[in-house]
Order: structure tokens, then sequence, then C-alpha cells
């Protein structure tokens, strides 16, 4: 399955204290005759203030948003190194700001005055993103009197350090949704949003031509007066940004736009409708000084004094971007109730849980993201704080963390808040640029994206709403041994829909193997597998997904209970004999490894070797249990030995010895490998399992262990339908441990060895000769071969095979759940299940 | 406290008496939740609504508080208090409102 990825993330700050006014909080108390008006000036900030605020630093990347838990609060006390740019963009003085806005006005609102522009110019043009365009629109500016008649007949000042410098029209003599105000809000918008696109362009390096769609998703509103919120945003700023083959929409949900837009865009793009799309939006006029009142009372600076903006780019899978899960998307539903722990639920827990995740297994949160210098004093607490609060507060509730680690899980999955109070711009997107680059570097697996809005502002509902996505490690990445070791998770898939027991108890396993051992689970079902994929029954899809899953490297192992291995492969198991408490291997299992009983005795003896090798154990030893064609099969790999492979054969405990074990060898085994014939090993591992149990549940051990032979390609180990789910966890960390170890290299290493010294040319010596065909046997494509004919011998596969083939019937040999199997085309099924009862085979 | 709800505080003081209610507040911060309590028991703080110089001097708790805590069925409790237990700052919620109480409050 693949997902859109994140290619890149960009953020912009634009410092402009004279704006501050116009914000919706300023302007209501600076018309009130109090103290607000006259502290209002002196408690701006100035630009370098603004930009050695620690907060800032983090939000275009000069700073790792966790070191800031490392400093001192408040933060607006700290002054942090690191310039005007950072790795995800930058934060604009004010001045240059106004020329942008100039530059990206094409109805001729906005007026700078002739002097101010000339001052800027230079630096404007050394902007390394701006462009000929833009330079040539900033024109020559307009003398200050037309600038003043200009204001009293309506327009909007732009101050800069109080000196009357510009000023915005309106857009209409009488339309109040076009009035001068509105102008400057949306300008502003557009403006700071062109600036964040063209550095997301310039950060992933992708042509602004290239980009197919736009989703904007601001907070204001651009129209007339038939149609207030009309849109437009999102081509204005494509436009401006150079995005020539682009379309583009405005898309709305208070301060969860954001995040519904990165699920739109992730959306679209898995679907095929785009390639790359982006998702941006510039800041909030209206927001600025949000909580100045409060600022100004405590005497403490007013922090929000600069407009935000992001971009971020979703394209198609590229192996190495993290990926966004569009199937693992949280909502709020419109059902779901206003509660704190309701809107958790829904936005956290409930998609989790359709995957079988809990809120552990995501390493990193990213919340309503708010600088809590901003909104503290203003009675409204450390916003981003709480939300982790809440989140672990549901984890202990329901029982994945004890109460006394709530304070940790806030620490290590959550992050201290770092962005303006802009609305949508903290809203879950600021983490985006952070997370995709600690992927990359393998130190985050999965992360949960939050957005969160406020619909009820609106007056038209009282709802609230929300929704979120999880954003994973490419599973393309290089796999294995790329990654850290700590950091390393294993993703495994299981696959147990028939089980006797139920899905419940394949969810707990799966949930077992999470908590106890940090693997990452994925339960395949029948239901689940993509249309993409073909196949007679649903059983052949399941498995030609997993197939798919396993070979693409997106799962490093499996777990099933239901696997038709070609013949060849045999499953080796552990078991703990109960004479020693100690493990040892049981080779083989399940599966057959041949049809010949003593080339297949002799091939799991070989087998149990390798998953020795691969588990660690340099020279294990190897016994046969005195079994019927034991003692040919022992023959068989002494030779083995005598040609240069490595094996160490077992002696008995008996006190007459000999090198077949007997009874008391099996409770306490003088070897690392015990060798039985396929069914003898099946009910050794059924006994010990479900021992203490009365026999219905497999209670102990790791299931049934990995199927090998040559050309075997995969890890899937095998469990019973009966598994209980300690079982089925203790088979997962048995594949994880496989999995760590390089299982299938070690295999196709010893395989390719064995085949060096002749091992088939062995092994054929002593097979009974093959039957006779007259002819070559009739064929057919692998992919036709679907409909099983079940219930035959092992030692009469061959046979039965033959008589199939005189009959003109193209077969292919597996091994199923109860035995050996013949896959033929369907339409042949009849004729040879009457072939094959005729003859006495079945 | 908003004025809507200090005119309903106000009502119901006339109508019951003041000696016979008692506020169980719900804020979720500690100062927001002591300046409830405040107009509640000394009157409105911000000078603003009806409460501002009526000294009801109510007995005030906030919901965290241990004395609410063990007035409630421990098992409603925790179904409708229990994650903003955990959520919350319960020692500094219960701090400030317990103070104004002990201050102000006359019954």
């Amino acid at each position: 399955m693949t997902f859109a990825t994140l290619r890149g993330a960009a953020y912009v700050l634009v410092h402009t204290p004279d704006l501050v006014a116009y914000g919706s909080v300023p302007s209501f108390e600076r018309a009130r005759a109090t103290d607000f008006g006259q502290n209002f000036a002196r408690s701006l900030r100035t630009y370098d203030e603004a930009l050695t605020y620690p907060p800032h630093q983090a939000f275009i990347g000069n700073l790792n948003p966790g070191e800031l838990a490392a400093l001192p609060r408040p933060h607006h006390r700290q002054a942090v190194p690191g310039g005007r740019f950072g790795p995800r963009g930058e934060i604009m003085p004010q001045d240059e700001f106004f020329l942008w806005l100039k530059a990206v006005d094409v109805f001729s609102l906005v007026e700078l005055e002739e002097t101010f522009l000339a001052g800027c110019r230079e630096r404007f043009a050394a902007h390394p993103l701006v462009s000929d365009t833009e330079l040539a629109r900033l024109g020559d500016g307009s003398p200050l009197s037309s600038i003043e008649e200009r204001v009293k007949q309506g327009a909007a000042p732009l101050f800069h350090r109080g000196r009357l410098v510009g000023c915005v029209r309106p857009a209409h003599e009488h339309d109040h949704t076009l009035a001068a105000g509105v102008m400057l809000e949306n300008l502003v918008a557009k403006a700071s949003g062109v600036i964040v696109l063209k550095h997301l362009v310039k950060l992933t390096a992708t042509p602004a031509s290239s980009l197919d769609y736009l989703i904007e998703t601001s907070e204001e509103a651009s129209g007339d007066e038939n149609q207030r919120g009309g849109g437009g945003f999102g081509k204005a700023i494509g436009e401006a940004a150079g995005c020539t083959r682009a379309t583009a929409v405005d898309l709305r949900s208070f301060c969860a736009g954001p995040a519904h837009g990165l699920v739109n865009g992730a959306a679209l793009v898995k679907a095929g409708v785009f390639g790359r799309v982006a998702i941006v939006a510039g800041g909030a006029l209206a927001k600025l000084g949000l909580n100045a009142r409060s600022h100004v009372q405590k005497g403490m600076p007013i922090l929000e004094d600069v407009l935000g903006g992001f971009a971020v780019l979703v394209a198609g899978d590229d192996g190495v971007s993290p990926i966004l899960r569009t199937d693992t998307v949280g909502r709020h539903r419109i059902g779901s109730g206003s509660s704190p722990e309701a809107v958790m639920r829904a936005l956290v827990t409930e998609p989790l849980a359709s995957r079988g995740l809990t809120p552990v297994d995501v390493q990193a949160y990213s919340v309503e993201m708010q600088d809590p210098d901003l909104t503290e004093t203003a009675g409204a607490g450390d916003i981003p704080r709480a939300n982790y609060r809440v989140i672990a507060a549901l984890a202990v509730k329901d029982g994945h963390i004890d109460r006394s680690a709530l304070n940790d899980f806030v620490t290590s999955r959550g992050y201290p808040g770092f962005a303006p109070t802009q609305g949508h711009i903290p809203s879950g997107v600021p983490l985006l640029g952070h997370f995709r680059d600690q992927m990359l570097d393998g130190k985050l697996q999965r992360a949960m994206v939050i957005g969160k809005g406020s619909l009820f502002l609106g007056r038209i509902t009282s709802l609230f709403d929300g929704v979120s996505v999880i954003l994973e490690a490419n599973p393309g990445r290089p796999a294995a041994g790329a990654l850290p070791a700590s950091h390393a998770v294993t993703r495994l898939a299981l696959v147990a829909h028939d089980h006797e027991a139920g899905a419940t108890e394949v969810e707990r396993g799966a949930r077992l193997a999470r908590q106890r051992h940090g693997l990452d689970v994925h339960i395949l079902r029948p239901e689940d597998v993509p249309a993409s994929i073909t196949g007679s029954d649903p059983e052949t899809r399941l498995q030609r997904w997993l197939e798919q899953l396993l070979s693409s490297g997106e799962v490093q192992g499996a777990v099933a209970s239901h696997y038709n291995f070609p013949l060849g492969v045999a499953t080796v198991g552990r078991i703990v004999p109960p004479g020693t408490g100690e493990t040892c291997l049981l080779a083989a299992t399940t599966g057959g490894s041949a049809a010949d009983r003593v080339a297949a005795l002799a091939r799991n003896a070989v087998y149990g070797h390798i998953l020795a090798l691969a588990l660690g154990n340099p020279r294990p030893v190897v016994g046969f249990l005195n079994l019927d064609g034991a003692r040919p099969a022992l023959r068989l790999v002494q030779k083995l030995a005598a040609a240069g492979y490595p094996i160490q054969l077992a002696t008995s405990a008996r006190a007459d010895g000999g090198q077949l074990l007997r009874g008391n060898d099996l409770v306490a085994p003088p070897c690392d490998v015990l060798v039985a014939d396929t069914l003898t090993g099946n009910l050794l591992v059924k006994i010990l399992a479900t021992f203490s149990s009365g026999g219905a549940r497999e209670t102990h051990g790791w299931g049934y262990g990995p199927g090998i032979g040559p050309g075997w390609p995969h890890l899937v180990n095998i469990i019973s339908r009966a598994s209980a789910a300690p079982v089925i966890a203790a088979a997962l960390e048995f594949a994880a441990e496989l999995a760590r170890a390089g299982f299938v290299a070690t295999m196709a290493g010893e395989f390719r060895k064995l085949e060096d010294l002749g091992w088939d040319a062995l092994l054929a010596t002593a097979q009974s000769p093959p039957a006779l065909t007259a002819s070559e046997p009739p064929r057919a494509p692998d992919g036709e071969l679907t409909a099983e004919l079940a219930g035959i011998d092992a030692l009469e596969l061959e046979a039965a095979t033959a008589a199939l083939h005189a009959a003109g019937i193209p077969t292919r040999s597996a091994m199923g759940c109860t035995g050996p199997t013949i896959l033929v085309r369907p339409s042949d099924l009849e004729r040879g299940q009457d072939i094959l009862r005729a003859a006495g085979y079945a | 406290m908003d004025l809507e709800n200090q005119s309903r505080v106000k009502a119901l003081a006339e109508e019951y008496g003041p000696g016979h209610l008692m506020v169980v507040l719900g804020g979720a911060e500690a100062e927001a939740s002591g300046l409830a309590a405040e107009t509640v028991t000394a009157g409105d703080p911000a000078y603003a609504g009806p409460l501002t110089g009526v000294q009801l001097g109510l007995r005030v708790y906030h919901i965290l508080e241990p004395e609410v805590k063990a007035a409630i069925d421990p098992q409603v409790y925790e179904e409708q208090v229990g994650l903003m237990e955990m959520v919350l700052d319960v020692d500094a919620i219960s701090a400030e409102v317990s103070t104004i109480r002990q201050q102000y409050t006359r019954y």
C-alpha cells in the first residue's frame, strides 16, 4: 500500500508591531479610555527582540522545539542567538513586509510613501525570494501629502515606527466587505502566504510551476457583499508565487483548516487526482495583540506582534519522505460531543484503535502548539500542555500506562508550545517540519498531527471541530541496520482472521506484543485487502497482499495462522523441554520440507541448524529422534558434514549412547535442535502448548516458528487457530527477534552453501525413484492454479501428481494446514478429485 | 465570572438565602477559579457585574477539592471528573479556592 508523503514544510513570521493596533483586541481596548492606550506603544518589541525570542527561532527551525523545554521561563526574558533566516523559513521585518504588500497587490490598493519605499527598496531587492516582477510592481511611491489625503478619505494607514509610510485604500465605495480594513487584512494574509509558499518551493527544490493544487487554509474571508467568503486566496497566492500550472481552493474550518488541508491534500495525491499539492496559509491581522490587554497589565511586552505563515508540500511516495497515513484519520464527528474527553477520543484513541494501536504507540504528538508565554498571563494556561495531559489521561484511563507515568508521557511525547496565537497557524502544523527531519534521521517512527477548531465562534452552530492524521517514517527507507538500534521499531503483519477465539483474541495478542516488546504490529484482514490485488478467493488475495507487503519491505516479517508454503518449506519451532527448562529448537513443526520421508527428515535437520545459526548459536548441535527413517536421514547428514558443512550431531544421553535420541532425550535434549517429522513435531508443540490449559487453547510457547526452505524469501512465523493472545505475542516477538537478526539473509546464505556442496544430489540418493511419466507434464501459469486438492498422504504425493499429469491436468504442489495439497485449475478440480478417488489417493 | 452567572447567583441567594447555597466551581485554572470564588464571597473584584460590592459570603468549593470529592460516590466522581482530575493542577486550584473561602465565607 502506498501513501502520499510529506516533502517539506516552511514557516515564516513577520514582525509587525505597528499593525498590532489593527488587532481586534487592541483596537477595542484603545477605543476605551484606559491605561492600555497609554502603555500600548511602549510595550511593543523591537525587531531584534522578536528575532532573539526563543519560540520564534524554534518556529523557523534554528532551534529544536524540544530544546525550548530546557530554557527557563518566561521565554521573553531569554534571548537566543539565531538569525533572520532558518532552515524552514524566516522572520521578516515590518518595513520589507510593507513592500511585499505592495508587490502582491494587483488592484493598486496599497500606496507607499516615496522616501520610505526608496529607503527599503535595496533590501527588498536583495531578498533571495524576490523576483523582477515583484520589484517592478513597487513603482516609485507616492508623496506623503497624497497618502495623508487618502487616509482622511478612509484608507487604512500603515505606520512604521510610528511614522505614516503608506496606506491601503478601500476597494469599493460602500461595500463593507471591501472596506480598507478588510482589504488590509486580506492583503496581509495573501502577502505572508506568498512569502511562505516561496520558501517552501525553495527548500523542497520543487519548481513553483510543477505544483498541481494549492489548498489555502487561513481563517480570512475574501469576497464582496454578495459572497462575503467567496474565496480566491489560494489562486491569488499561487499566482504571485508563480504556480502557473496549479489550480487552488480555499478550505475553511477555523483553526482545524490546516489539518483538514493536510488530509485532503494527502487523499488527492493518494487517489492520483493531483501529483503535488501545497497546503498554505498566511497570517491573521485581527489576532495580533490577542492577549495584549493582560500582557500590558502585567508589565510584559506585547508578544503577539508577529504574523505567522506556513506551507506544506505533499506528493507521491518517494520511498524516503514520511508517509501520511490517510487510513488512520481521526475526525470529530457531528455526534461526538464537546467535552475534552469526547474530543480527544474522537481525534486520538478512536483512529488509533482502528489499527489496533494505542496512544503509547505514537512517539510524538503535534497539538495546538500555542506559545504559553502568550496565553498563561491571560488565564488560558499552557494550551499544548493541557492537550498532552488529556491524551495522557486517556492512556491512563484505558489502562495503557500507569497513572504515575502521566507526566512522563507528556514530557516524552509532547513539545513546548512555540507558535504565535494566530489561530490556524499553531494548530497541528508547526511540528510537521521537525517531524519530517526526525523521521529522515531515523529518530522518529510515528507521530500524530491534530487540528482543532472552534466552529461555535461563527454563531451558526454550537459545534466544535477537529481532525487528525498519522505521520510515519517511510518504510521504503533502508531497513534494519540503517536505524540506530534504540529507535528501531520492527514492523510486522499479523494474519489470523480465522482464529477459533475470534478477532478479540488476535487483537489482544497484537496489543501485548506492542506493549511488552514495542513492536509495530499491523493486523491484516480479508476486508482490508486493496482492490488492486486480485485472486480467486479471499484467502488467496490476503496471502498475496501479505507477500506484497513482505516483498516491498513495508513489513519486515509476519505471523500467520494459515499460510500455504510451497513444498520444500517447513517451519522450525522453539520449545521448552520439561526436563531442562531451557529452550530448544524443534524441526519441523508444520509444512513439508520434502515429499520423501527420509529426505524430509534430513532436510529438517538442516533447517533447524539454519534457525539456530540465525539466532546466534555459532555451532548448533543437532539430534534426530529415533523415528522411522531417522537412520538413513542421519547418514545423509553425516555425508553432508563430511562434504564440509559444519553441522554437529548429538549423542544420546542414555548409557548406551548412539546418535539417535530416545524418549529420555526428548525430556532433556542433549542438543540445540531436535529433528522429527512434521506431524511428530507439530504434536509435540501442541502438547507442550496446551499442557496446562486442558487442550483447547495453546497458552505456552512461541507457536510453530518460521518457514525455512531453499529459495524461500520471507520471514513468516506460524501460529495456530488455537494460539492464545500470549502465544500470539510471543510469536510476534520471535519473528521480531529474527527480523533484527537478519534471518532471511542467513537462510539464503546457508542454502547457497548447501547448493555448492551438492546437497540436492546427496538427497536424491535417498529418495525412491520418481514415478515415470510418459512425457513432459502438462503446464499452466501458477496464477491459474488456485483450486486445492487436499487429503493426500505425503508419501503418495508424487504418485498422485503423476496420475493427474497422465490425465492432462497441470498441477502445482503446496502444503496446506492438514498436509500436502495439489493445486489445479478450478476447471480441473472436479475431474481431479474423481481421478484421485478412483486411484485411492484421496 | 461573567455577568450572567453573577446575576443568577445573586437571584438564587435572594430566593433561598445565602446560608442555604453552596457554589461548586469547575474552572480549569487556579487564578480564574480564585476570582470566581472571590466574586461569590467578597463581591466582583472587576467592579463590573451585579455582585459588585455585594458580599454574599457563600460557601464555595472547586469540584477538584478533597472535601467535594469525599462527598461524591467514587465511581460517579471517577466517571465524570476522573479525567480532568488527572489533567488539571489540583493542588494549585485547591490552594487558591480554599484561601478565598477561609477568608470570606460566612457560612
